[in-house]
């Protein structure tokens, strides 16, 4: 039977030395040790300087180094290609020391030079991750002060800077360059890698799978018995969990709550549901229209149905404001919002519609079904205040792009923002500062205050007046009323339970660091 | 001609007996009939009204088949009853109206074609035969993805495939007519186009357009069906069975009644039809005969 | 002979040249912008506009369209927004795993419909072929991605028997590469075990795809054979003492052929453009799959370029069962 031979294979027994491939069939495969991650998620690009998107992320983090790296729960930082370094009192000037044992694929060393040249090319290609720099690092930042030391000046102080490194990753400027074309090598880099990480890209399967293969000598210390891993696009998150149960994936990021309580208790499914900091809420247009007005969303705040939005998130905790619960800087004492109909009716009755009789519109995207399921909550509990609502499935070029302008964007907008990076910055930065306006995480709202605050949180170096300035940012978002606050849903992962040395952090939990693992 | 209408009134009788001998049309007329009759009563007879507004009760979310919900709820704590039952309405008249103006514009574009030959004839056809190439389920996605969600946008993109077979159907049939003795009279007599098409060839020619109807329908249901299915087509809450099966897809097997039900609903309702059809082609078509 | 299939050949090019023009203009009354996508979530303007010209996609219509209808002759089938590769590479990619399943599912109905056409036709009106009769018409009213759940549900979930989805397992290598058939592939690779791995695969989504032609074939076959056992020329020869085994398969061969014929003709086409429901439903990732990705984002390069591949296939093979079935019937060369 298919099923049982495959799930023999995958569990199979230590490895055997390989002769050159001489068999064909299931005999080859025992002495390999493929990881299967399945994810809903494609891969449209393989450049470093311009992909983002967790899948990409995934594929990055394994095909490429960064200069530390970011692990365990809580997270912290790690050395990666700098084995130590060194902050100037002010925070302006980082000094890099290299491993010396870093290596490309190609067998040359990890220079100095190779880490100027992808910081320049991320700054130069302004695309991908370049945002967490932004208004940080410059094309002066970076410069060489010997082959094994990097020193990086800042632009302007920037607390979480050791943070945002482990997403700018390290190309090989003697390939890049040989393959440099027309557009700085984007084309080459496209589907192909240039890296210094433990895998390489071996099969490219647009739509359908990714498969990376171990090099030949890791330079890395410590590492598993993994000689390669698939990417597996599925879709569904019913196929997901089905080939994690019948054994023909190890581990499945999309799953839901329903789909985890239908493999509680399966025989060789390990389970992880862990908080981390990806935010689910609903934005709400607060320049054009009729939710402009503050006393409505505050209406609307009271009314909306949180129970319910628990209840269909299942595995989930209620937000307390725009931070996620326990990131640095979170205020446990805020009040928030909770479902009061005698206050939204109080509200409502002091806004610019106190009978309702309006019509208002929310769009969501196409396929994601929670997020279906809380636009069904959101007309079940505007129903009681008397307003209506027009619930629009959109696809996401449209839903992106319907962000660009007041007047365009919906009444209502709900959007999961993940934090790549485990510093309230991140979020807070991204939702509400008012220069991302237009963008799809903060399409409408601007308030000065909050920017004063937010800019001034970032420059600080101080971690006592940070706290205390986020605090104050919390307060001010929480008073306006921009967003109804949702749900911090648990990082559902499934894994088999042969997938050994797998460490949960909640930092971009679903980016996984292959390396470490192993297949019993 | 009285000739003539009692030998087609005889025809009809005829037919009309070997359908009632038939079991399986008469499973299907009855069939049809249900359906339609829980399409016209439907949301006024469904035993949670509320729910098909919208609103939640997420406390009873996955309840299975019992005396409360005969199909159990959803995720939404939803009657799954009430929605299939509502879900009737819409996926029948879809379908109904899909064929309904399928068969219209055809009807137009063939007679034309028909009529008049020539160049007219050729350039309407070569048309027909365009759209024909063209696969009609990716055809009606992306039309329908174009157009935006809404059920009037997703009849008319999936109508946009199903003229063309009755234009060709009409065109031959006209053409066949046309040189009959009596169009060539009223010709001579100085009938107007409109009319000659109107009073005298179309009468003639509705029977296999009739049957091409009736074979249609079930399908046109099923392609309403699908398109729900991919996620193109209604707004929520709109209980539609194709998105019903799609967004209770990943239930299977623990929740299976939120996607057994829907599904089962459509197949019931296209084999009706297809039935049906099979019936009064059996009528209408002597030449199918067994 | 030769003049009417140059004459078809002929008839197929203001065909395509109208198809492409067809697609293409539904495919720009497009709302929403394909360039943001392509450039991310985290886009600058200044990077959506750059796609937006490395794409064409400022100039006017028509340039767009004549840039797209040159570059078709040199092979240029434009390039996916999403996955910024060449739409005729990716079609070249999946097109043979849909061919597969079409070529699987036909063959099905072909094996499966005519010996049970026949037997409906030789126990006419009794319970075999009433039995057929509600069964075809069963298939047909089967909604085929209900019933590829339910295959799922029991053959793979419940059961166990056969895999739930994709082609072949992820962890062991495909066969070389010939045709991109992976069971022709196996079979010319001499690796039987991947050959029958392959088969496993293929065998839900290849029922489910056969049924409607299976049903169609199963009605011909039985209309036609009834048909043939009424005619003067079987009477007479069985007056003659020819053997019935020997005239029921003399004529009933030939029906059956032209039946199939008909059918594949009929079928082909629909079946290319009707695999996207069994292909969301079994991962299965053929060109089905990816024209529903191309819609729901937008990329309208591989919405123009698949219902071109689909489109000609189409038109290619009614031309071939039209010449196989003039040169098996000259009576329709002389129309």
């Amino acid at each position: 039977m298919a099923t049982i031979s495959r799930r023999g294979i995958l569990a199979g027994g230590t490895a055997a030395a390989v002769t050159a491939g001489v068999w064909s069939g299931p005999a080859s495969a025992q002495t390999r040790h493929t990881m299967i991650v399945a994810s809903g998620q494609d891969i449209p690009n393989f450049d470093p300087h311009v992909a983002s998107g967790y899948s990409s992320s995934f594929a990055l983090r394994n095909l490429y180094d960064t200069l530390v790296a970011v692990e365990g729960n809580p997270p912290k930082t790690v050395p990666q290609l700098a084995e130590s370094w060194t902050i100037s009192p002010d925070g302006m000037e980082y000094v890099f020391k290299l491993n010396q044992a870093a290596r490309f694929e190609d067998g040359s060393p990890v220079t100095a030079d190779a880490i100027k040249y992808s910081f320049d090319r991320l700054l130069r290609l302004n695309q991908g991750n370049v945002w967490m720099v932004a208004g940080v690092l410059d094309k002066s930042s970076v410069s060489v002060v010997d082959p094994g030391t990097v020193k990086m000046r800042l632009v302007a102080p920037f607390a979480p800077f050791l943070e945002v490194l482990p997403w700018i990753w390290v190309v090989n400027p003697k390939i890049v360059e040989a393959n440099k074309g027309t557009d700085d090598g984007q084309s080459f880099l496209r589907n192909a890698a240039a890296g210094s990480g433990a895998f390489r890209l071996k099969r490219v399967e647009t739509g359908n799978l990714y498969e990376f293969e171990r090099v030949a000598r890791p330079w890395r210390a410590g590492g598993g018995n993994l000689t390669g891993a698939i990417w597996k696009i599925a879709r569904e998150t019913s196929t997901q969990r089905l080939m994690i149960q019948q054994g023909e994936a190890h581990i499945a990021l999309d799953l839901t709550s329903e789909d985890m309580d239908a493999l509680k208790g399966r025989p060789g499914v390990r389970l992880v549901m862990e908080p981390d900091y990806r935010t689910f809420q609903i934005k709400m247009n607060t320049q054009h229209g009729p939710l402009a007005d503050v006393n409505l969303r505050k209406a609307i705040s009271y009314a909306f149905d949180y129970q319910a939005m628990l209840d269909v998130a299942g595995h989930a905790v209620l937000m307390q404001g725009p931070l996620p619960n326990g990131i640095f800087g979170f205020d446990d004492k805020l009040v928030v919002y909770r479902t009061d109909l005698a206050k939204a009716k109080e509200y409502l009755a002091k806004s610019s519609t106190p009978n309702g009789g309006i019509t208002l519109k929310m769009t969501y995207v196409s396929g994601l079904e929670q997020e279906r399921r809380w636009s069904l909550v959101m007309l079940d509990s505007l129903a009681k205040l008397g307003i209506k609502l027009d619930v629009q499935p959109v696809l996401w070029p449209e839903f992106s792009g319907s962000a660009a302008s007041p007047a365009t964007a919906p009444d209502f907008f709900p959007i999961y923002e993940t934090a790549n990076f485990a510093d309230p910055d991140n979020l807070a930065w991204a939702g509400f500062e008012s220069s991302r306006n237009g963008n799809w995480s903060n399409p409408t709202f601007a308030d000065p205050k909050v920017d004063a605050v937010l800019i001034a949180a970032r420059k600080e170096t101080n971690a006592a007046k940070r706290v205390a300035l986020y605090k104050q940012f919390q307060q001010l978002v929480v008073a306006d009323a921009p967003d109804i606050f949702g749900v911090l849903e648990l990082r559902k992962l499934a894994l088999r339970t042969n997938v050994r040395n797998y460490v949960f952090s909640p930092v971009a939990s679903n980016v996984i660091d292959l390396y470490p693992l192993s297949l019993a | 001609m009285s000739a003539t209408s009692s030998a087609r009134a005889r025809a009809w009788r005829r037919g009309f007996y070997r359908f009632r001998q038939s079991l399986l049309s008469v499973v299907g007329l009855t069939l049809v009939g249900l359906l339609i009759l829980a399409a016209l009563l439907g949301p006024m007879i469904v035993p949670f009204p509320q729910d098909l507004a919208g609103t939640v009760h997420t406390a009873a979310r996955f309840q299975p088949p019992g005396a409360a919900h005969w199909f159990g709820t959803n995720e939404l704590g939803q009657d799954v009853f009430s929605l299939v039952l509502a879900g009737t309405r819409i996926s029948l008249l879809s379908g109904m109206a899909v064929v309904a103006i399928g068969a219209a514009v055809g009807v137009l574009v063939g007679a034309i074609a028909g009529f008049f030959a020539g160049w007219i004839d050729e350039l309407l056809m070569r048309l027909v035969d365009l759209v024909l190439t063209v696969p009609s389920l990716i055809l009606a996605m992306a039309v329908a993805a174009a157009l935006g969600p809404g059920i009037v946008n997703m009849v008319v993109a999936i109508t946009l495939s199903w003229w063309p077979g009755y234009a060709r159907l009409v065109r031959g049939e006209v053409m066949a007519k046309k040189n009959e003795a009596f169009v060539v009279a009223s010709i001579a007599a100085g009938a107007g186009v409109g009319r000659l098409l109107w009073r005298h060839i179309l009468p003639n020619i509705l029977s296999p357009i009739i049957v091409k109807m009736s074979l249609d329908v079930g399908f046109a249901v099923l392609t309403v069906a699908s398109l729900g299915f991919i996620g193109i087509g209604v707004r929520p809450p709109t209980p539609e069975w194709g998105t019903l099966l799609a967004v209770s897809r990943g239930n299977i097997p623990d929740d299976w009644w939120t996607a057994i039900c829907p599904g089962t609903a459509i197949f019931i309702a296209v084999f009706a039809f297809n039935l049906l059809g099979d019936g009064i082609r059996d009528l209408l078509d002597p030449r199918a005969r067994r | 002979m030769v003049s009417f299939i140059a004459r078809r050949i002929l008839l197929l090019i203001p065909v395509v040249v109208g198809l492409t023009m067809l697609v293409f203009a539904i495919t720009r009354l497009v709302p929403g912008d394909p360039a943001r996508l392509a450039a991310g979530p985290n886009a600058t303007p200044a990077q959506i506009e750059a796609i937006s010209r490395q794409f064409g996609l400022d100039r006017p219509l028509p340039v767009q369209y004549w840039r797209y209808a040159t570059g078709l002759l040199h092979g240029d089938w434009g390039m996916s927004i999403y996955s910024r590769r060449p739409v005729l590479q990716d079609l070249r990619d999946y097109l043979p795993a849909t061919l597969e399943l079409v070529l699987a599912a036909m063959a099905l109905a072909v094996v499966l419909g005519i010996p049970l056409g026949l037997l409906a036709a030789i126990y006419r009106n009794r319970w075999p072929d009433m039995l057929t009769n509600v069964v075809s018409m069963g298939a047909i009213s089967m909604p085929r991605f209900f019933l590829g759940l339910l295959f799922q549900l029991g053959f793979a979930m419940a059961l166990g028997w056969l895999p739930l989805s994709g082609r072949f397992p992820l962890d062991e290598d495909v066969p070389p590469h010939l045709t991109g058939l992976l069971t022709i592939d196996a079979l010319a690779a001499g690796d039987l075990h991947a050959c029958w791995v392959a088969l496993q695969y293929l065998a839900l989504p290849a029922i489910a795809m056969s049924l409607s032609p299976l049903a169609t074939i199963v009605r011909m076959m039985r209309a036609s054979t009834i048909e043939v056992l009424q005619q003067d020329y079987v009477t007479t020869e069985r007056a003659l003492g020819l053997s019935q085994r020997l005239i029921l398969f003399k004529y009933v061969l030939k029906n059956a052929i032209s039946a199939t014929l008909t059918v594949i003709g009929l079928y082909f086409g629909w079946l290319l453009g009707g695999t996207v429901l069994v292909e969301t439903v079994f991962d299965w990732p053929g060109i089905g799959l990816y024209a529903t990705s191309a819609i729901l984002t937008q990329d309208f390069m591989p919405i123009v370029g698949v219902t071109l591949c689909i489109g000609v296939l189409f038109v290619v093979v009614n031309l071939l069962v039209d010449v196989i079935y003039a040169a098996l019937n000259p009576r329709v060369r002389l129309k």
